[in-house]
């Protein structure tokens, strides 16, 4: 157990994470040259492509230190994004130590800041690292100044490093061994294990990750998951290398991975403790805690013939994408689809490229949307994310939106614009904190409801990249908020309704209207596409009635091509949706939901 | 539609052109006079490989391209082989082609020699700057010239040719093009509306953003000006594009692609229907010439048409005649029951000012003609 180093990397987005994780494997040698591909750790195709880490996944090396002895450095790779932090959260609670990147360019970034409390939160020990020093633009001093100021860790304990060019890697490698500390536990006490990740295997099932507190995880024992009482038989127990590293048992302290032979996603719970059958422990470890989505959309198939596809792959998905929930959800416009929760927006959109990648599915959106708590005038309360369970305005006595402390990082030059981009977004209070030379902090209270759409893109053309933004929920506040029905030609589209706060009604009104009236093709009527509260028009645009057919020249009684165009077109409205007599095409949908609002 | 095909149509592709227009996507080349002996032969061989041909025609089509690029002689050797090789009935109606900068009193003395009956002058506007646009060899004047000449020298038919839909045009420009007509008074006019192709010049401009298309409404606004300004001309609209100072003076030949009446094309490009099937020839010369010569009939591909296509064409077609489509007749040729499945349909665009109310009959108004491939696209057939 003195041998063993549980760790993760802790960072910013974009500050190296996944580059210094592909440099300590490649220094211990757990993945031969011909393996070897930069970011190991992130397998998903889209990871790679993003450039982040949105699945934890661990990895065991080997690595002989000055001391003579050989280590096993269990590596848990987290995610950096803010919308991830329960991910981090259940990676964090399988290690002892962690590694806390900062740019040494950029310096310390809001993200960082959250994930050090996190990891204080949670005992762990700290290695800070100083990454990108061959840039041009490093500034290793203020950076450590940051560290000292900001993160409050001891500045001169920061190791330099150029991950991207091998720079400082050994130095690490010794810092993980001497500063974080071993894995502790009674290995004769009762099994303990944390359920941190889980996979699904097409041959295997699902294979779980585990980081073993207390006992020890043999193959062929029985065990049972604390909270949902299952108990299941353990096939195989082993390290995750670049493959599979088969054992007998896990000891304590270890991080590996069990396969049980359970074959149903729904039956696994990450943050559950295995604990043995025959001798079980007193009580489950702490960690079990459902994440809590504060972003909601339904996902409906692009063809409605492909929904047993989406339903198929949204189980999947949820398997190691525990803050995923969802539900059956069913659109007059869009058929069966599912109401999904997401932890933030990012979360969102990586679920639907997850969607589409991964499965291969074109899918519909509806506008996401937050919890909102309505207390209707009989005195109860509801809480309602989906404009079709939207209350009877005049049942409504008042409503709560939840509100969001977002702190936003820009350097001096640009504190008005994310100030006034704040003010633009109904932010309740501001105020300015200055951190280090020429660094301040935005800390807004504002709803959530208005960080849904682009506020984020907004924030970096508005700072040239340089703003960084987090957020923490805070509370629920009185807002006078309204359900906006869309309609086309008179006919509701129960997918294009939405939520939103009566100042923003209209706007968003406006944009849906102009942007259905651009995607739907004309038809041989005039057709009003509008928004409403209520019976109260608040945005119209017209699509005027088709005059016009594009007559190419039959020549030379070429009467094929134009046979063929005609069943292309008739084949064509088959697939658009049909609202009333108006046929919506599904890019329509796509195109109004996508884009962001102003 | 009037019912019953009476006899086979004839079309002869002359791929041939002085340059290649701008906005052109059909089976065109500049060719020189060794080119255009090649072709003439090639054709000839093609012609001589069509004695099973026996419906008989009535309609002869020399369409391109310009027949005009080819000389008398390289006609009468055509004609002859035709005649030669093909159950071409007795007085056949002759259709020929011609660009106004071809036109001389000469050359249309030698084509009414040659027996043509109707001839359509790829005049496209009257307007300099809209033909400079259109990358065409003529101006204003000489298109003028040459609709007058043809007219004096007793053609049955001329027939000019206008586009419209152009960049930049309005319907004042339109107009302009129109009195020219009112004031000529040819016996027919086609009046097409620009169509941007893949793969040719313009539809590269406009990817560049040098050249824009006008946006429906104003297409729509032009249309109607083409009905207006040529209705003051003694021109009716029998088709979507086509319009005759009497019925004696609508195209014979084209009638028969939209009357789903047989007919043979000769040459790269051109298409042939047999009732039952549709084959076409290969586009490019070289390819063509090829197979012909050798003694293959220079057929791309072939499509046989099953009765549900026959029954999409049928509809596609006939409600692009101003005459319209009989309901009856439909049924008995194509099976399909028109007015029983699309009642609710009918009455709606009855109701939208696209179809006249007239029993028995789908007949588009002006209005209808315009969206005529649109309001085919809305019939059930099964």
């Amino acid at each position: 157990m003195k041998n063993v180093r549980n760790f993760c990397i802790i960072a910013h987005i974009d500050h190296g994470k996944s580059t210094l994780a592909d440099r300590l494997i490649q220094a211990c040698d757990a993945v031969s040259v011909r393996e070897f591909h930069d970011q190991v750790l992130d397998t998903m195709e889209l990871e790679r492509e993003r450039g982040i880490t949105i699945k934890s996944n661990s990895m065991t090396l080997y690595y002989e230190a000055k001391d003579g002895e050989t280590y096993r450095l269990n590596l848990i790779d987290t995610p950096g994004h803010v919308d991830f932090s329960h991910e981090v959260r259940r990676s964090l609670l399988a290690c002892d130590g962690a590694i806390i990147i900062v740019d040494a360019s950029q310096g310390v970034e809001a993200q960082t800041v959250a994930n050090l409390y996190l990891a204080l939160e949670h005992d762990l020990t700290l290695l800070p690292v100083i990454n990108k020093i061959d840039l041009p633009a490093a500034d290793v001093e203020r950076v450590r100044e940051e560290i000292d100021e900001d993160l409050g860790l001891d500045p001169y304990a920061a190791i330099p490093i150029s991950a991207k060019n091998g720079i400082g890697i050994s130095e690490v490698l010794e810092g993980i061994v001497e500063q974080l500390p071993a894995p502790t536990g009674d290995p004769e006490a009762p099994l303990q294990a944390l359920v941190f990740d889980a996979q699904y295997d097409s041959y295997r099932g699902i294979v779980l990750s585990c980081r073993v507190r207390q006992g020890e995880l043999k193959a062929g024992s029985k065990v049972r998951f604390m909270h949902s009482g299952r108990e299941y038989l353990i096939d195989e127990v082993g390290y995750n290398g670049m493959h599979r590293e088969k054992t007998t048992s896990l000891p304590t302290g270890a991080v590996g991975y069990v396969i049980t032979g359970i074959k149903t996603i729904r039956d696994v719970t990450i943050g559950d403790t295995l604990t043995e059958s025959a001798r079980p422990a007193d009580a489950p470890l702490p960690g079990y805690q459902p994440a809590k989505p504060v972003v909601f959309s339904s996902i409906y198939p692009m063809t409605t013939d492909e929904y047993p596809e989406l339903t198929n792959a949204i189980e999947k998905l949820a398997l190691n994408d525990a803050a995923l929930v969802y539900q059956k959800d069913a659109s007059a416009a869009l058929g069966f689809g599912f109401r999904c929760g997401f932890l933030g927006l990012l979360h969102l959109d990586i679920v639907q490229e997850r969607l589409k990648r991964e499965f291969e599915l074109s899918l519909v959106l509806s506008a996401p949307s937050v919890l909102y708590n309505v207390t209707l005038k009989n005195g109860t309360v509801v809480d309602v994310d989906n404009p079709a369970n939207w209350p009877e305005p005049s049942d409504i006595e008042q409503v709560e939106e939840p509100f969001i402390k977002a702190s936003i990082m820009v350097p001096e030059n640009h504190l008005g614009a994310a100030m006034t981009l704040c003010r633009e977004h109904r932010c309740a209070t501001i105020q300015t904190n200055y951190l280090s030379k020429g660094r301040m902090e935005v800390v807004a209270e504002m709803p959530l409801g208005e960080v849904l759409f682009d506020f984020y893109d907004k924030l970096k053309s508005a700072t040239r990249g340089y703003g960084s933004f987090d957020y923490e929920p805070l509370d629920y506040r009185i807002g006078d908020i309204v359900k906006v029905d869309i309609l086309v030609h008179h006919e509701r589209v129960d997918a294009l309704a939405f939520l939103a706060h009566s100042d923003k009604a209209r706007g968003r009104a406006m944009h849906y209207s102009e942007q259905l009236a651009k995607s739907i093709p004309r038809h041989q009527f005039k057709i009003p596409v509008q928004g409403a509260i209520g019976g109260n028009i608040i945005a119209r645009s017209t699509i005027n009635a088709f005059r016009k057919d594009v007559t190419a020249k039959c020549y030379g009684g070429d009467i094929s091509r134009k046979r063929k165009l005609l069943e292309k077109q008739k084949k064509g409205k088959e697939k658009m949706k049909l609202v009333g007599s108006v046929q919506i095409p599904q890019e329509a949908f796509v195109s109004v939901l996508r884009t962001d609002t102003p | 539609m009037s019912p019953g095909p009476g006899s086979a149509g004839l079309y002869v592709h002359i791929p041939f052109c002085s340059a290649v227009c701008p906005y052109c996507d059909f089976a065109v080349t500049v060719g020189n006079a060794a080119a255009r002996a090649d072709f003439v032969q090639a054709l000839c061989a093609e012609i001589a490989l069509w004695t099973d041909w026996c419906m008989p025609i009535d309609t002869i089509y020399f369409g391109g391209g310009t027949p005009s690029a080819l000389t008398t002689a390289q006609l009468t050797t055509v004609l002859t082989q035709l005649h030669t090789s093909l159950p071409i009935t007795a007085a056949p109606k002759i259709f020929f082609e011609a660009n106004p900068e071809d036109v001389t009193p000469e050359s249309l003395q030698q084509w009414r020699g040659l027996g043509v009956n109707m001839l359509s002058l790829g005049v496209q506007s009257f307007v300099d700057s809209e033909l400079r646009s259109l990358g065409r060899r003529h101006n204003g004047a000489q298109a003028r010239r040459a609709v007058d000449q043809a007219l004096q020298i007793g053609f049955e038919t001329v027939s000019v040719d206008i586009m419209f839909g152009l960049p930049k045009q309005t319907v004042e420009s339109l107009r302009e093009s129109l009195l020219v007509v009112q004031e000529l008074r040819p016996q027919h006019v086609s009046c097409y509306q620009l169509t941007i192709h893949d793969g040719t010049t313009f539809a590269r401009w406009r990817a560049r953003g040098k050249l824009t298309e006008l946006d429906e409404d104003l297409q729509a606004d032009l249309y109607g000006e083409v009905h207006t300004g040529l209705q003051q001309a003694g021109l009716h609209a029998y088709e979507v594009s086509n319009f005759a100072r009497s019925d004696a003076h609508r195209s014979a030949h084209n009638l028969k692609y939209w009357q789903h009446v047989p007919y043979l094309g000769l040459g790269p490009s051109a298409h042939s229907f047999d009732g039952e099937a549709r084959w076409w020839n290969h586009r490019d010369n070289r390819g063509y010439i090829e197979a012909a010569t050798r003694g293959r009939k220079p057929i791309a591909e072939r499509e046989q048409l099953c009765a549900a296509d026959l029954a999409l064409e049928g509809l596609m077609l006939g409600i692009r005649t101003a005459e319209g489509i009989e309901l009856q007749h439909f049924k008995q040729r194509y099976q399909v029951d028109l007015l029983a499945l699309n009642l609710a349909l009918i009455e709606q665009l009855i109701e939208r000012g696209y179809l006249q109310a007239k029993p028995g009959w789908l007949t588009p108004t002006r209005a209808g003609l315009g969206v005529a491939d649109g309001m085919a696209a809305e019939f059930a057939l099964e």
